[in-house]
Order: C-alpha cells, then sequence, then structure tokens
C-alpha cells in the first residue's frame, strides 16, 4: 500500500472539530455510518455477505474443504480466515503480495470469530483422524472509505450464519446449516484529532493515528483486542471506548439477528 | 474442451438445458457506478457470473520504468476471487489470470486513446465475485463500460461475447453446464460500431461452417450487448434524449 | 451547462443528449472536430462518455468526469510531496506531479533549505507556469495571493464539477460563500480552500458533497440552494 500524503490541513482540521465535539462528516463520536447487509448475494460461495457502511463495501465469501484432521486434535475441524485488499478497492492500492496490513485484517477478523467459541470445531470432524471440514472465510474488499476491520468481521459472521456445508458436493452426507450459535461483533476506533471515533472514514483514518479493535461476544465477553498503528493512549481512553463497544455490539447483534 | 457427446443438452425442439434457442444471450443486467471510490466502475451480472471492474487514472505511473514518454500504460489485472468457484480458487499468482489480463489488455488498449496522457498511468481492474462460464467475456465488457465511466477517451467501447458447441450444435453464450460439455470455445472482442475485432481466441474444433455460425453469433450478440451498456450509462446520467 | 431555462434548442447548450464512446455523430463535411469528438471515415464519433454540444458547425461532447490535465495559467491548490535542494515536487491532481523551482517559491529560499522553508504535506496555493509536450509541468507561487495555507481546510470534486461549483456567472459560488460566511478559493484542479467556521466549512462540504452525487443532473442549484435553507 503507498503511503498516503497527509496534507498537514487535514489534521489542524480534525483536531478543531475534534475540540468542538464534532466530525468531519457530521457525526458523532460514537455514531457509525449508515449499515446495509446483504445476505448470499454470491452463488458460488456456500455462504457469502456484502456489508455497506457508508462509501466502504465488502464481501466475504465461506467455502469449505475436507482435510486431515491435526494429529494432536484429531476430532477437530479448521478454521482460516484470509483478506484481500486489491487494488480494485481504492487508488492507494497496488498490486503486489498480500501487505501487512491485509495480513494483520484477516488475523484480527480470525482470532476475534475462533476466540469466541461460535464455531463448533468438534462439528466440523467427519471422521475422527481422517477427515475434518476446514471452513475458509475470504474477505474482499471492493469500496476502501475507511474502517475495513469492522466490515470485514460484521460481513464474516452474517457469511457464517448463512453457511450451509456442503457434505453432498463432497460425498460425505447431506448438506446442513453450519451451526453458529454465538455472535462476536467488532468494534474499532480510530484516534482522531485526539479522541477516539467509531468507524471512521478514510478521511479519518488518514488523518488520524492509532486505531484499537475490540471484538465482543455473547454477555459481554471479550474474544479479542488488537492496537494498531503508532500512538499512545490512556487507560480512561480504553476504559471509554470498551463502554461505547459494549453498546455498539448489542445493537448490530440485534440487526444480524433480525436479518 | 470435453467432448462427452453422449449427454444431451439439447432437446428435439432446439432449447438448451436453461430453455434458451442457439443463438440466446443469458440475462445480462449491467450498472455503473458501483465503486464510490472508484474513478469509473461497472458490475456486470451475466446468467450467474457477477464481476466488478473499477478504473483509476489517469495517475502517476509508478513505478517510473513502467511510464512511456509518448502515452499512458494501460494496468490491466483480471481476477478471481477466492470464492468465486464452486472449489475455492487460491489467491495469488495464476497463469490463466495472467492471460487474460493481457489479452484484455491488449484489446482495450486497441479503443483507448492512449497517446492524450503520456507518461501516466490508467488502472483497470476486474474482479470476478462470481463465476459461471465466460467470465474473461464479462471482465472485458465490464471494464469497457468502467472506462467510458470514468471518462476515459475511447474510439470505441469493446463487447466480448463467446458462442461454442454442444452436442455438435453451436450454441451463443454457454453456461457452466454447457461449458463442461462444451466441444469448442470461441470468445471474440468486437467493436459495435464498426464490426471490428480487437479480441480473439478460440480452442476445440469447429466445422467451417461452424465457425461461421458461432462467428456471426457473436457478432450479432455484440449488438445486443451493447445496447445494454449504452442503457446502463444512460441509466446513471441521465438520458438519451 | 444544466441551466433550466427556455429552451430553444441550438447551441445554448441545453440539448442533454449523452453520447457513447464510438457513437457516430453524423457527416464529417463542413463540421469542426471540437473536444471529445474523432473521426471516423467521413464520419464524426464521439470518444468520450458525455453530453453532446454543437455550436455553430462545431461538435464536441461535455465528458461527464475528466482528468485535471495543467494548463498555464491554472490556479491550483497543491500539495508538497518531496523535495530537493532547490525544488520541490507538487501533488496537484493531475497525472503527474509539477515541480517548483527553488527560484519560484514565495521568497527567499537558500539552496538545500526548501524543507526548511515548506515541508511535506504542506498545503500551497499557486499558478501553473508552464507545461511541456509530455505534460510535465512548473508551477510558481510568485503572483497576487498565491501562499502557503496555513489554515483552513481542502475538499476536492472531480474537475469536470468546477463549472456547476462556479455556477452561471459565480452565482453557485457566491451563494455558498454567503451561506457559510467562508472564504473559498477554486482551484482549477477541483481542489477547493474553505476558510472559516466549522459549522461554515460543513455546509460548504455538504453543499460539494451534493455536487459532487448529483453534479451531472439538472436542477443543481435548486437542490443546493434547498441544502443551505435547511
Amino acid at each position: 500500500m503507498a503511503n498516503p500524503l497527509v496534507p498537514g490541513l487535514l489534521r489542524d482540521h480534525l483536531s478543531e472539530l475534534a475540540d468542538r465535539d464534532e466530525r468531519v462528516d457530521g457525526r458523532g463520536q460514537w455514531d457509525g455510518r449508515e449499515l446495509t447487509i446483504e445476505v448470499n448475494p454470491l452463488p458460488n460461495a456456500e455462504g457469502s455477505a456484502k456489508v455497506t457502511m457508508g462509501d466502504t463495501i465488502v464481501f466475504v465469501g465461506i467455502k469449505f474443504q475436507i482435510q486431515t484432521p491435526y494429529p494432536d486434535r484429531p476430532n477437530q475441524g479448521g478454521l482460516m480466515t484470509s483478506a484481500e485488499l486489491r487494488p480494485v478497492a481504492g487508488r492507494h492500492y497496488e498490486p503486489g503480495p498480500p501487505s501487512p496490513e491485509s495480513i494483520e485484517m484477516g488475523r484480527v477478523v480470525d482470532r476475534g470469530i475462533r476466540e469466541s467459541g461460535c464455531l463448533d470445531v468438534d462439528a466440523l470432524c467427519i471422521i475422527p483422524g481422517e477427515k475434518a471440514w476446514q471452513v475458509i472465510i475470504d474477505c474482499f474488499a471492493i469500496s476502501d472509505d475507511g474502517n475495513m476491520f469492522d466490515a470485514f468481521a460484521l460481513a464474516a459472521i452474517v457469511a457464517l450464519k448463512n453457511a450451509i456445508v456442503p457434505a453432498e458436493r463432497f460425498d460425505v452426507g447431506e448438506d446442513y446449516p453450519l451451526p453458529i450459535s454465538l455472535m462476536p461483533i467488532m468494534c474499532s476506533y480510530h484516534k482522531v484529532g485526539g479522541r477516539f471515533v467509531y468507524d471512521a472514514s478514510r478521511e479519518e483514518e488518514v488523518g488520524g493515528d492509532e486505531r484499537i479493535h475490540i471484538t465482543l461476544g455473547d454477555d459481554g465477553h471479550v474474544h479479542s483486542l488488537q492496537k494498531g498503528l503508532k500512538g499512545v493512549f490512556t487507560a480512561a481512553e480504553f476504559d471509554e471506548i470498551m463502554t461505547a463497544a459494549r453498546q455498539r455490539v448489542s445493537e448490530l447483534q440485534e440487526i444480524v439477528n433480525n436479518l | 474442451m470435453g467432448g462427452y457427446g453422449d449427454v444431451q443438452m439439447i432437446d428435439e425442439d432446439g432449447k438448451r438445458v436453461d430453455g434458451r434457442g442457439p443463438g440466446d444471450l443469458r440475462p445480462i443486467e449491467i450498472e455503473v457506478g458501483v465503486v464510490p471510490v472508484a474513478d469509473g466502475s461497472a458490475s456486470i451480472r451475466w446468467g450467474a457470473n457477477y464481476a466488478i471492474a473499477t478504473v483509476y487514472g489517469p495517475m502517476e505511473a509508478h513505478p517510473r520504468k513502467i511510464s512511456r514518454q509518448e502515452r499512458a500504460v494501460l494496468d490491466v489485472r483480471y481476477n478471481m476471487a477466492p470464492f468465486s468457484t464452486t472449489d475455492r480458487m487460491r489467491p495469488g499468482f495464476n497463469r490463466r489470470s495472467r492471460e487474460i489480463s493481457k489479452v484484455t489488455s491488449d484489446a482495450l488498449e486497441s479503443v483507448v486513446q492512449l497517446e492524450l496522457y503520456p507518461r501516466s498511468k490508467i488502472r483497470v481492474e476486474i474482479e470476478v465475485l462470481c463465476a459461471e462460464a465466460g467470465t474473461r467475456c464479462v471482465g472485458l465488457t465490464a471494464a469497457s463500460v468502467a472506462l467510458a465511466d470514468a471518462g476515459i477517451p475511447m474510439t470505441d467501447m469493446v463487447v466480448s461475447v463467446a458462442s461454442g458447441k454442444i452436442n455438435g450444435v453451436v450454441v451463443c453464450d454457454l453456461n457452466k453446464e454447457e461449458d463442461n460439455y462444451g466441444e469448442a470455445d470461441l470468445p471474440m472482442g468486437v467493436l459495435p460500431n464498426t464490426g471490428d475485432l480487437v479480441f480473439l481466441q478460440m480452442d476445440g474444433d469447429l466445422s467451417p461452417e461452424e465457425f461461421q455460425q458461432a462467428w456471426d453469433y457473436n457478432v450479432n450478440a455484440a449488438q445486443a450487448v451493447h445496447e445494454i451498456m449504452v442503457a446502463a450509462l444512460a441509466d446513471r446520467y441521465g438520458g438519451g434524449e | 451547462m444544466g441551466e433550466d431555462g427556455a429552451s430553444d434548442g441550438r447551441g445554448s447548450g441545453r440539448d442533454i443528449k449523452l453520447v457513447v464512446p464510438g457513437e457516430a455523430l453524423g457527416p464529417a463535411a463542413d463540421r469542426i472536430v471540437g473536444h471529445g469528438v474523432g473521426r471516423r471515415g467521413d464520419q464524426l464519433i464521439a470518444t468520450r462518455l458525455g453530453h453532446l454540444c454543437e455550436q455553430g458547425s462545431e461538435v464536441s461532447v461535455v465528458p461527464v468526469k475528466t482528468a485535471y490535465m495543467p494548463r498555464p495559467g491554472d490556479l491550483v491548490v497543491g500539495y508538497i510531496e518531496g523535495m530537493r535542494a532547490n525544488i520541490w515536487f507538487i501533488d496537484i491532481g493531475a497525472p503527474f506531479n509539477a515541480i517548483l523551482p527553488m527560484s519560484l517559491a514565495p521568497g527567499k529560499v537558500d539552496y538545500g533549505a526548501t524543507r526548511d522553508a515548506m515541508d511535506v504535506g504542506t498545503t500551497i496555493l499557486c499558478r501553473v507556469q508552464e507545461v511541456d509536450e509530455s505534460h510535465s509541468s512548473v508551477v510558481t507561487m510568485k503572483g497576487m495571493g498565491l501562499r502557503k495555507l496555513n489554515s483552513g481546510f481542502v475538499d476536492q470534486v472531480p474537475p469536470h464539477l468546477n463549472a456547476q461549483i462556479i455556477g452561471s456567472k459565480g452565482s453557485m459560488i457566491q451563494m455558498l460563500k454567503e451561506a457559510s460566511d467562508c472564504r473559498i478559493i477554486v482551484g482549477q484542479n477541483g481542489r477547493l480552500w474553505i476558510e472559516g467556521e466549522p459549522e461554515g466549512v460543513r455546509l460548504v462540504r455538504d453543499a460539494l458533497k451534493m455536487i459532487r452525487e448529483t453534479g451531472h443532473a439538472p436542477g443543481l442549484a435548486g437542490r443546493v440552494q434547498g441544502l443551505l435553507d435547511s
């Protein structure tokens, strides 16, 4: 990814706005952009979702493969998450091997889902020690206007919840819906103009500093955290965004449940 | 090409598995301006194919060594998303995608007025999100619309369609089932205003008569697809008259 | 463009027929080839997506989108992207960077002290001085009003919408300035410098967003007026 030029005026303007408790697009500190979720738009994926947050657009598709379980966990299937930030999604992207940013994104999305236990890996076993399902979550960006982490994580859980295990195609029984019991949701906060805001746009990301990603599951359990980019934050700041995240996660869980 | 002659893909009335006649296209829907951050973009649904094309530029050519003093470089990438196919497609380098990117670029270079933007670069990205058969044609067609949407000067818009042969019958625009049993495939890139060709590939086996039939199907279908492309642009930018 | 005045057809820019690249525009004989138009044999064709414009015998296409191509004399907002001992490289939103030589800087700059004078990320108001054959351009900061922009905010619209932002006889930009109580400078590269109270800047930005999203459709002035009033 090419490092974008950060005009000094943008940073100044963002902090001027932050001092007045305002944001560059008029949102409140904890407001998200307009969100739409489309379920299973991609017929060749076993489950898929398209998430639009403002001008950010991503797809996630679920695919299944059969693999031999790891010797130390003969009764378990596997999960793999990859995020692709291809040049289709923005002027600043360049072709080439996966960037550190996209690898970080894939891994943070993966941890939130894996650690929440929403996917019962024991249920993915077909024949112990011989065959088990590997669930592959592919995150694919179409339009990057900021906060790809949350868009990917949300699309991933929606796609998983709507995925069908293609057992017939692999000759191992009948197709069945992938059991997803819990709902991990990621909320990301960027420091912009000296304070944290939710769901930063690309303009805010470019003119901002560090970011913190929080994945919460059911009953407020914390499943993954990640601090990214250069910057320092205080325990009090973290407290504040954790409170905001708890609120937002339950709103998003309700939205996903009502799809 | 497979050539499993014993599978019946065309019924006694000449209807194909999805009910089309031999010269009929699958349903096609094009939408312009689907990627807000791009300079030009289009999505296309063509049968079960679903592809998105974006255009960025003209912009500074990076790395510097690729830039040309007398014209812009066209940097075209065709790619299939990992979830676009029945079996997951591994992301990364792929000889097939490279070849399609190259022939797509060659086709588009024949119409884009690159000489107007010396030393710069125009990026064209084609992403297949759901593949059914004929994705190179779908991608090239979408790229033409995205280039027009980006305001890039061109002498025409490339329209790409393919015809082929199943059960010894020449048909236009093979779907996935037909493609699996296809005996020949002839994808072409046609300039709708002149009938000139800028892209041509073929594999399989066609008699001279069959070849002519497939060729004619493509040339006719290109006109129909062109109308859909124009309508999609008019839909975005306010009508014809 | 986009004026909803009385329509008497020809030459007024009232024609909003959309043409696509490659579309035949009739015989070439006795007609002048304007912007966005080419020849194919004895026919004229559109070479860009846009609206057909016939003025007298000249046929042109007003493109729906266009990249910024610098021309001498253009007033532009640029960002310093890099420097050497005696020149700066300026991002002016064109397909390639422009050069600002030390000798055309606003004040006296010593050799090797370019960075002290203006560092990467600095926003400047400058003028395009020359554009050579291969589109390389040189900008200058010598001239009335040309300067380092130390305050305010820069927003961007595609350069083909500049005409809409200025409006007929400057009506749109005037309306924006009055409603927002902001100073606004419209760079020909589509970058606008806005300075004022944050509410005012917000209002201008909302209006620009509307222009970006709906600038190609008629009735823009009314829509922007509605936004400013609300």
